[in-house]
C-alpha cells in the first residue's frame, strides 16, 4: 500500500513539474524582452544591464527555472506591469475562487437536471423522453456555450430583467445576491454538461438495469424507485464522475467563454485580458494554475473512485 | 470454399466499400449530419459567386439593417453584409478547422510512432512533452500559443494544431504499443522485411481508423475553439469574416438587432451539432472499442 | 409424506381436501411472437420439493421468474393461472406482489457474484428484506443478519457482516445468497441453478445447505436444473421441461427409473454414469422459439415421431402415477 501511494506520489510530482516547466517555457518563448518592457522607452544600457542582472536574466536558463520555481513555490509570482497588483494575489486569491465558484454551481445545475433526465431516458426508452433528452444532449453539447450567453443576458438579463446581465457579486459576501448573479452564467456553463451527463446516465443505467443484482433486488421485494434510485444509481456513479473527471477541459474552455461574456472576474477573464495586454506573466500564472488545478481534479477523481466502488478500496 | 475464394478476388473498391461506407451507411443520423456539412461545404467552395457584396466592405449608411431585398440577412454595425459575411465565414471556419486538426494530426502521429517505434530515451523525453501538452485544457494551451505567436488567420491554425498534437500522440504511441506486439509484426520482421515498410504495410493501417474517427471529432472542437478564441478577440482580426468576431460585434447590439450576433451563431451552432453527430457515427461505425452510447 | 408424494396433484386435492401451496395451470408466457412457456400446469404440496429439468432455453428459469414477479405485463404476456395459496398472481398488484418477493417467496440466484450488488455490504443485503417485509429496527436486523448467516454456515458472521461482496469467496458469495431467500422463512423457496456457477467441490456442501435449510423451514422449493440425476436425487418430484412445455412429471424415482417420455429417456441417456457402455446424445437442437412446431414440439428431434406427432400437439395423460405427454407411450 505504501508503495502504491508513494508511486502515484512520484508520478504527480512528475507532472507538476513538467506543468512548472511548460509554464517557464511559455515564458521564454514569449515575444518581447521583459527587460525593456519593464523599464519603458527610457532606459541606459547600465540600467538595463542592472536589471538584467537583478532579474537574474543572464544565468543560465536551468538556473532561471530553479529561482522561478522557488518563487512560485514561495507564491512571489511578481507584480502586474498594469495594475502594479501582486500576481498571486490577483490569480490565487480574486480570479480562482470566482471560477471554481462558477463551476461547482453549475454542475450542481447540470446534475440537478442531466442525472433526472438521463434516468427518465433510461427508464421510459424510445419515448417522448427519450428523445427529448437525446436531442438535448446533441444540442446542449454542440451549442457554442458564448452565443447562448448572450441569448441569455438578452432574454432574462435585458428582455424580462429577472437577473442581472453583467457582473458578479461574491457568494461568500453575501450569498442570495451572489447566487442571484451567478445563475445565468452557471445555466450557461452548466448546459453544455446536462446533456453530456443526460447521457451517460442514461446508457449507464440501462446497462446496470440489465444486471442480476437489480432482478436479485426486485426479488427482494425491494420497491421500484429504491432499485432505480438506490441499487441502480449507486452503481451509475462511477462512469458518471469518470465523465465529468473527463471533460473538465470542455468545463474550463466553457468556463473562460462564459466569464468573459458575463464580465466575471475569474482565471479566465484574468487571461483574456493579459493576452490582450500582452502581460505575458499574469498569463503565464494563469496557465501554470489551470495546468495544477487539472492534476487536482484527476488526483481527487481518482480518489473518488476507491471511495465509490468498494472492489478499488485497499483495505 | 467459394467464399474464402471470393474474398480473395474481391477488388480494390469493393473491399473498401465493405470497409468503410457499408457501417458508414448504417449510421441515419450521421449521414443527415454529413449531409448538412455538405450544404456548408458548398456555401463555402462557392462563396464568391454565392455572396451578394464584398464580405469587408463597410458601408456606414446602411448599418444595423434588417433583413431586407438588398441585405437578405441585414448588416452589422458597419453596414457589412452579414449574408456575405456568413458564407465567407463558413469558409474561414471550415479552414481553420479541417487544417488545424490536420496539422496536429500529422505532427501528433509522427512522435506517436516515433515514440511507439523506437522506445528508450526517445520515448521517455517524447511522451514527457505529450504529458505537458495534455496537462493544460486544449482552450488555455491554444490561448498560450496565440499570446506567443500573435494574433492572426495563420497563427490560430498553428496554435489549435499545437494543442491538438498531444492527444494525437497519445493515442498513436498507445496503438502502436498494441500492434507492435502482435505475432505478424514479429513475422514480418523475422522476415527481414525493412523497419520503415513494416510500419507502412503493417503498423499504420492497424491505427489509422482509430485516429481519423478522433480526427473527425476534433474538427467539431477546432471550429468551436477557433470561434470562441475569434470572439475573445485573440484570434483572427477584424474584418476577416468570422462567425466568433461576427458575435462578439453583434454582442453589444443584441436589443437593438439580434440578427448580428443570431445569424453567425446559429449558423455555427447548426455546424457543430453536424459535425457532432458525423463524429458520433463515425465512432460507431469504425471504432467498436469505444462503447456505443457513451 | 410418502404417500403425497406418490399423488398426482388432482388425486391429492381429492384425498386431502388440502389446497396445494402453489398450482400452475395451463400457464402460457409470450413474449411478442415467441411462446416461451407454453400450457404449463403443475401443483406443489407445502413441504415439497420439485425439480424442473431440462436444456437450456427449455423455460425452466422463465417459469421461476415469473412465479416470483420479475417477468410480469407489460414486460411479457400472461395466459393461464398462478395460484400461490389461493391467491392468483397473475392479476395482482405490483404492490401487493412486492409483499410477497423475498418475504412469502425466496429465489436464489444462479450466480451469486453478479447477483449481489458490488457497492453495498452483504448485511446491507440481507437487512433489506427484514426492514421491508418483517419492519425489524435497525439493531434487529444486524442481529438477525448474523443469525442468518451462521445458519447458512458463514463463520464468523459478526466480522462478515460488514464485508463488500467481492471479499467473500464463490461459495460464501452463495451462501449470503441463500441467507437473502430464506431471510423472512419463505414458504416457497425458487432455486434457479443454484450450484452450477460454483467450484465442483463445493457444489454437493451448497445444495445439502438449501435442503437442510428447506427442511427446517418446512418450506417447499423448486430447484430448476439442467441434471435429471441430480434433480432426482433431490427433490421429492421432477417435471422435465422442453421449449416450454412439461412433457413429463411425477415421482423422482420412478421418472428416474422408468421414464416414459422420448426426450426423458433422452436425457437420462445424456447422463455419464460409471460403468456405463453407452452414451447416446439427443440429436438436433432445441427449435428457435419464434419457429416452433406446430404439433409436438420435439417431434423434430424424437426417434419415435411419426406423421401425427407433426401435426397436433400431444396433451398430459395421467399415466402410472405421473403426467406424460406423448402420443406413443407405451
Amino acid at each position: 500500500m505504501f508503495q502504491a501511494v508513494s508511486a502515484k506520489l512520484a508520478q504527480t510530482l512528475l507532472v507538476l513539474l513538467i506543468v512548472s516547466a511548460a509554464s517557464f517555457t511559455f515564458l521564454k518563448l514569449a515575444p518581447g524582452d521583459p527587460v525593456s518592457i519593464m523599464l519603458g522607452s527610457d532606459y541606459s544600457k547600465a540600467s538595463y544591464d542592472q536589471l538584467t542582472h537583478e532579474l537574474g536574466l543572464d544565468q543560465p536558463v536551468l538556473f532561471q527555472y530553479g529561482k522561478w520555481l522557488a518563487d512560485f513555490v514561495r507564491g512571489d509570482w511578481g507584480t502586474s506591469y498594469i495594475t502594479n497588483q501582486d500576481i498571486f494575489e490577483l490569480a490565487v486569491l480574486q480570479a480562482l475562487p470566482v471560477t471554481l465558484t462558477l463551476a461547482a454551481f453549475s454542475l450542481l445545475i447540470a446534475l440537478l437536471i442531466g442525472i433526472p433526465t438521463g434516468v427518465l431516458a433510461a427508464l421510459y426508452r424510445n419515448s417522448w423522453v427519450d428523445v427529448l433528452a437525446t436531442t438535448l444532449a446533441i444540442g446542449g453539447n454542440a451549442f457554442p456555450s458564448f452565443y447562448l450567453g448572450i441569448i441569455l443576458i438578452w432574454v432574462f438579463g435585458v428582455d424580462l430583467g429577472w437577473f442581472p446581465a453583467l457582473g458578479f457579486v461574491a457568494p461568500w459576501e453575501d450569498f442570495w445576491e451572489g447566487l442571484w448573479y451567478l445563475t445565468l452564467p452557471a445555466v450557461t456553463l452548466g448546459a453544455w454538461y446536462v446533456g453530456l451527463i443526460a447521457r451517460i446516465t442514461r446508457s449507464s443505467l440501462l446497462e446496470v438495469l440489465g444486471q442480476p443484482y437489480i432482478a436479485a433486488a426486485r426479488a427482494r421485494g425491494e420497491p421500484g424507485w429504491r432499485v432505480v434510485w438506490v441499487h441502480g444509481m449507486r452503481n451509475v456513479l462511477m462512469p458518471l464522475v469518470t465523465v465529468i473527471g473527463l471533460q473538465l477541459g470542455g468545463m474550463l474552455r466553457g468556463a473562460v467563454m462564459t466569464e468573459v461574456v458575463f464580465a466575471l472576474p475569474g482565471l479566465g477573464m484574468m487571461v483574456t485580458t493579459a493576452v490582450l495586454n500582452r502581460e505575458y506573466i499574469v498569463v503565464q500564472a494563469g496557465i501554470m494554475l489551470t495546468g495544477l488545478l487539472f492534476v487536482a481534479v484527476n488526483l481527487a477523481v481518482d480518489q473518488t473512485y476507491q471511495f465509490l466502488d468498494p472492489r478499488l478500496r485497499r483495505r | 470454399m467459394q467464399d474464402a475464394l471470393k474474398i480473395t478476388l474481391l477488388s480494390g473498391a469493393s473491399q473498401w466499400k465493405r470497409r468503410f461506407l457499408q457501417p458508414l451507411l448504417r449510421q441515419h443520423s450521421a449521414l443527415v449530419g454529413l449531409a448538412i456539412i455538405a450544404v456548408y461545404v458548398i456555401a463555402a467552395v462557392f462563396a464568391p459567386w454565392l455572396a451578394t457584396h464584398d464580405p469587408a466592405a463597410q458601408d456606414l449608411m446602411a448599418s444595423l439593417q434588417g433583413p431586407s431585398a438588398a441585405h437578405w440577412l441585414g448588416t452589422d454595425s458597419y453596414g457589412q453584409d452579414l449574408y456575405s459575411r456568413l458564407l465567407y465565414g463558413a469558409q474561414l471556419a471550415l479552414i481553420i478547422g479541417f487544417a488545424s486538426v490536420a496539422l496536429g494530426l500529422v505532427a501528433g502521429v509522427a512522435i506517436g510512432l516515433a515514440a511507439g517505434l523506437m522506445g528508450g530515451r526517445t520515448e521517455w523525453v517524447l511522451m514527457r512533452i505529450v504529458d505537458g501538452l495534455l496537462a493544460f485544457p486544449e482552450l488555455i494551451l491554444a490561448m498560450a500559443f496565440m499570446a506567443v505567436l500573435g494574433l492572426g488567420t495563420e497563427n490560430v491554425v498553428y496554435a489549435l494544431a499545437l494543442s491538438f498534437v498531444g492527444p494525437f500522440a497519445r493515442m498513436t504511441r498507445g496503438d502502436v504499443l498494441q500492434v507492435k506486439n502482435q505475432p505478424y509484426i514479429e513475422a514480418a520482421r523475422l522476415m527481414g522485411v525493412p523497419t520503415a515498410a513494416v510500419i507502412w504495410r503493417h503498423v499504420l493501417p492497424n491505427v489509422v481508423s482509430p485516429i481519423l474517427v478522433q480526427a473527425g471529432m476534433r474538427v467539431s472542437i477546432a471550429i468551436l475553439l477557433e470561434s470562441g478564441l475569434s470572439f475573445l478577440g485573440i484570434g483572427v482580426v477584424p474584418p476577416t469574416p468570422d462567425w466568433g468576431l461576427m458575435i462578439a460585434e453583434g454582442r453589444a447590439f443584441i436589443t437593438m438587432a439580434p440578427w448580428i450576433s443570431g445569424v453567425p451563431g446559429v449558423a455555427l451552432a447548426i455546424l457543430l451539432v453536424a459535425l457532432n453527430l458525423l463524429g458520433d457515427g463515425l465512432r460507431d461505425a469504425y471504432d467498436p472499442n469505444t462503447r456505443k452510447d457513451a | 409424506m410418502d404417500a403425497a408424494v406418490a399423488l398426482t396433484p388432482e388425486a391429492a386435492d381429492q384425498a386431502a381436501g388440502q389446497a396445494p401451496l402453489l398450482e400452475v395451470r395451463d400457464f402460457s408466457l409470450r413474449r411478442g411472437k415467441a411462446v416461451v412457456l407454453d400450457g404449463v400446469s403443475l401443483a406443489l404440496q407445502p413441504g415439497e420439493t420439485l425439480g424442473l429439468i431440462g436444456e437450456s432455453g427449455a423455460g425452466k428459469s422463465t417459469l421461476a421468474m415469473a412465479l416470483i414477479g420479475l417477468l410480469r405485463a407489460p414486460e411479457v404476456q400472461l395466459e393461464g393461472s398462478l395460484r400461490f395459496r389461493g391467491t392468483e398472481l397473475t392479476s395482482l398488484k405490483e404492490a401487493e406482489f412486492r409483499r410477497l418477493r423475498g418475504n412469502k417467496i425466496g429465489l436464489i440466484f444462479q450466480d451469486a457474484t453478479a447477483a449481489l450488488n458490488p457497492c453495498f455490504t452483504v448485511g446491507e443485503q440481507i437487512a433489506e428484506p427484514l426492514k421491508r417485509h418483517l419492519g425489524l429496527s435497525k439493531w434487529d436486523r444486524r442481529e438477525r443478519a448474523a443469525a442468518l448467516m451462521q445458519s447458512v454456515g458463514i463463520p464468523e458472521p459478526r466480522l462478515r457482516l460488514d464485508a463488500y461482496p467481492h471479499e467473500l469467496s464463490g461459495g460464501m458469495q452463495q451462501r449470503v445468497m441463500i441467507a437473502i431467500a430464506l431471510a423472512c422463512n419463505p414458504e416457497l423457496l425458487l432455486a434457479d441453478e443454484p450450484t452450477s456457477a460454483l467450484d465442483v467441490t463445493i457444489q454437493a456442501q451448497i445444495m445439502e445447505l438449501i435442503l437442510d435449510r428447506v427442511r427446517e423451514l418446512n418450506s417447499s422449493a423448486i430447484f430448476v436444473l439442467h441434471d435429471l440425476a441430480l434433480g432426482a436425487q433431490v427433490c421429492d418430484r421432477i417435471a422435465v421441461m422442453y421449449a416450454g412445455q412439461i412433457v413429463e412429471e411425477g415421482p423422482s424415482e420412478r421418472v428416474l427409473a422408468a421414464p416414459l417420455h422420448p426426450y426423458t429417456r433422452g436425457l437420462k441417456s445424456c447422463v455419464v454414469e460409471l460403468g456405463s457402455r453407452t452414451l447416446v446424445p439427443i440429436p438436433g437442437q432445441v427449435p428457435p422459439l419464434d419457429a416452433m412446431p406446430a404439433g409436438c414440439r420435439f417431434a423434430p428431434r424424437c426417434p419415435k415421431a411419426q406423421a401425427v406427432c407433426g401435426e397436433r400437439r400431444p396433451l398430459p395423460e395421467t399415466r402410472d402415477g405421473r403426467q406424460v405427454a406423448c402420443w406413443f407411450i407405451d
